[in-house]
């Protein structure tokens, strides 16, 4: 029981650590990653039980080891190869979403997923072996998108970050919403979660529903 | 279970999900007979896979997604020559997007990965592509407005 409690202190620090993506965006008292792991596995239960046909515990294991990693690996962005020091200059790339060459987003993908990998590996490596191995494997399948509840959680994941994007926004006027929709229209490709894009767009921007 | 529908993949997508499949049944046979697999050193399979070593029920979980995906797979064609210059699933597409240029592929849902450039054809951006040619400018307008270029249009093989 010594490494679970070890490995439970360690889980603590995601409580306190901010969201680099909120940090960079110049967000006053910022939510942590403890607080977007809470979310994100509501949003990933009620919105897959929607969806229908996942297995919900599978799911929840997933939507609450999938940023473990990120006690030792950190929270990268998008951002963070092109980032300027100039705060002006960096306002201003907030209000682009950033572009690469193929090689180039291939390259910063794995650099990111090897950084992860061995921090999980790290994090988990004295926890009993049945309950390691679950962990590891919840998160590959997560990562790799390997079965449906995989595909489904890596994008619900990122529609908490979409959610709590509009609340800064609405709450700050920041970050710039421009890029997220950049994004969002590329990523987003469940018809669940594309159906819940329509509903963040009435609710923030008073737009009716079609139907 | 999962979800009812068909799975459009690359040949290279469908090449690398047989493998897979053929590698975790070729382990799963080892396992039962009680042998020592080391086929999981394969580099057609993701290594991290080693972690299903030990644990049969996620092979075989596994394998299940895989065989009904490969049940329903329908393969992506390469169009005849004078259609290529028009956008479907397997084509390269390069676009402009506010003065600044992106390349992506069109894919199906299984290979999409956009943070790669893979965009499923089931997005909103890869649905609004397809059918468009070079020289188009599509135009997406809710809620903010963006103009998609198309400068350049390619399939793999041609």
């Amino acid at each position: 029981m010594k490494n679970v409690l070890d490995f439970f202190i360690e889980v603590g620090k995601l409580k306190t650590m901010p969201r680099r993506g909120w940090v960079i965006n110049q967000i006053k008292d910022p939510e942590d990653i403890g607080d977007h792991i809470f979310r994100a596995a509501i949003m990933g239960w009620i919105l897959g039980a929607e969806k229908g046909g996942l297995n919900i515990e599978k799911l929840l294991k997933m939507a609450l080891v999938h940023d473990l990693c990120e006690i030792y690996a950190g929270d990268v962005t998008p951002y963070d190869s092109v980032l300027p020091k100039n705060k002006k200059k960096l306002r201003q790339l907030m209000k682009t979403w950033p572009r690469f060459p193929v090689f180039v987003k291939k390259g910063l993908a794995l650099k990111k997923h090897k950084k992860e990998s061995k921090a999980l590996e790290k994090l988990i490596a004295k926890l009993p072996p049945k309950i390691r191995k679950e962990i590891k494997s919840l998160w590959v399948d997560y990562e790799k998108r390997l079965s449906p509840e995989g595909r489904f959680f890596h994008q619900a994941d990122r529609m908490e970050n979409f959610l709590q994007a509009y609340e800064y926004w609405q709450k700050y006027k920041n970050p710039p919403l421009k890029p997220w929709w950049l994004w969002a229209r590329e990523f987003f490709d469940d018809p669940t979660l594309i159906e819940f894009t329509s509903y963040l767009e009435e609710r923030f921007h008073g737009k009716k529903q079609k139907k | 279970m999962l979800e009812e529908k068909k799975y459009y993949l690359t040949e290279k997508g469908l090449e690398r999900l047989k493998n897979e499949a053929k590698t975790l049944r070729d382990f799963k046979l080892m396992k039962t007979k009680g042998e020592v697999p080391k086929i999981l050193q394969s580099e057609d399979l993701n290594p991290e896979y080693l972690s299903f070593q030990e644990d049969l029920s996620l092979v075989e979980t596994r394998l299940a997604d895989l065989d009904y995906i490969l049940k329903n797979v329908e393969l992506i064609k390469i169009p005849p020559k004078r259609e290529q210059n028009i956008i479907g699933l397997g084509a390269m597409v390069l676009v402009e997007i506010e003065g600044k240029e992106d390349e992506f592929e069109i894919v199906g849902s299984l290979e999409a990965n956009p943070a790669l450039g893979r965009i499923s054809n089931e997005s909103p951006v890869g649905k609004m592509l397809v059918g468009h040619k070079v020289g188009d400018a599509v135009v997406v307008s809710s809620p903010l407005k963006t103009i998609y270029r198309i400068k350049k249009v390619t399939y793999l093989s041609s």
